[in-house]
């Protein structure tokens, strides 16, 4: 096995350990149900990385966080852009409908479970590996899948011809809010994850 | 007139959240804050009661906030507010002199138990 299909390991690993802690506190958040799966776990070439969203022209609310430490990574946690009126509503408990339009509380709520979910993740390093890392306030971003998607990559673009990607998806149960995450580590977090992988 | 609290956190969605709780449980909400710099100035001019600090704050943080406010007043009352469970700077804030903190995401009985030992009710 290559050194970096080990390092994808790790990554993989690290993912999975996440969903866990990151399923019970999105649900304790939004007061339901969520069920949190690996969709997929992938290298794709930078200049293909946007068509992999399949979401492409549909109107999202995204959260992007980066968390920096000795393993640098990049968080990205969105939802259509009508499912966060109900994740407002939900977080609020309000009655399902009544956020209507994008407004500050549409917004805040992906805001918050963006910097919820990223803190489950550096958690996942600073308990199970003894890593600390922090996160960075949420940047809130409202536009286009693909759009988002551009932005989320710019970084590790900037330095990679190939990305390593972890994509989940979230089911809100009862709700049937669909939600994606995706985690992509950054230059500078090989040296680690490769004692990960060596410690597996 | 119930106890004056500054509530600071940069998600207007948290700070909706613990100001219906706090009014609820008959605190008085005197301001909101979404960064540090707003919460030392606010608290400055209106010595509240008690602070809710959030952590991850762009501009100031809420542990330099924290710092700032007690250099000010060294008996200020700040409750410090963290996603999930931020072991390491909740324990630094212990350590400054926060007084006590709350979990996001919270229940509302553990905010109001929160603030009633932080304010000695």
């Amino acid at each position: 096995m290559s050194d970096q299909s080990r390092i994808n390991n790790a990554i993989t690993l690290i993912a999975r350990l996440s969903i866990d802690k990151s399923s019970r506190t999105l649900s304790k958040f939004v007061r339901a149900g969520a069920r949190i799966e690996l969709e997929r776990a992938y290298v794709v070439d930078v200049s293909d990385a946007t068509k992999v969203i399949a979401h492409g022209e549909s109107e999202v609310v995204g959260a992007l966080v980066s968390l920096t430490g000795d393993a640098p990574f990049k968080f990205l946690f969105f939802v259509g852009l009508k499912d966060s009126f109900l994740l407002a509503d939900l977080i609020l408990r309000r009655p399902l409908g009544t956020t209507t339009g994008f407004d500050l509380y549409a917004s805040s709520a992906v805001q918050e479970i963006g910097n919820v979910l990223a803190t489950s993740i550096s958690n996942v390093f600073a308990t199970d590996f003894q890593i600390v890392m922090k996160s960075t306030p949420p940047m809130v971003l409202h536009d286009y899948a693909e759009t988002l998607f551009e932005e989320y990559i710019l970084e590790a673009a900037a330095e990679k011809n190939e990305l390593f990607i972890i994509e989940t998806k979230f089911f809100v149960v009862e709700h049937n809010i669909n939600c994606h995450m995706f985690i992509v580590p950054l230059h500078g977090s090989e040296e680690v994850l490769s004692s990960i992988a060596n410690r597996m | 007139m119930g106890r004056r609290i500054v509530v600071v956190d940069d998600a207007p969605i948290v700070r909706l959240m613990l100001k219906d709780i706090l009014q609820e449980n008959g605190y008085e909400v005197v301001a909101e804050c979404s960064n540090g710099n707003e919460a030392v100035a606010k608290f400055s001019e209106l010595k509240p009661d008690l602070v809710t600090m959030d952590i991850i704050m762009p501009e100031k943080d809420g542990i330099q906030s924290l710092e700032e406010i007690l250099t000010i007043d060294r008996s200020a009352k700040v409750v410090m507010v963290s996603a999930v469970d931020q072991r390491e700077s909740l324990m630094r804030a212990i350590k400054l002199g926060a007084v006590d903190y709350i979990v996001k995401p919270f229940e509302n009985e553990r905010v109001v138990s929160a603030i009633k030992n932080a304010l000695g009710e």
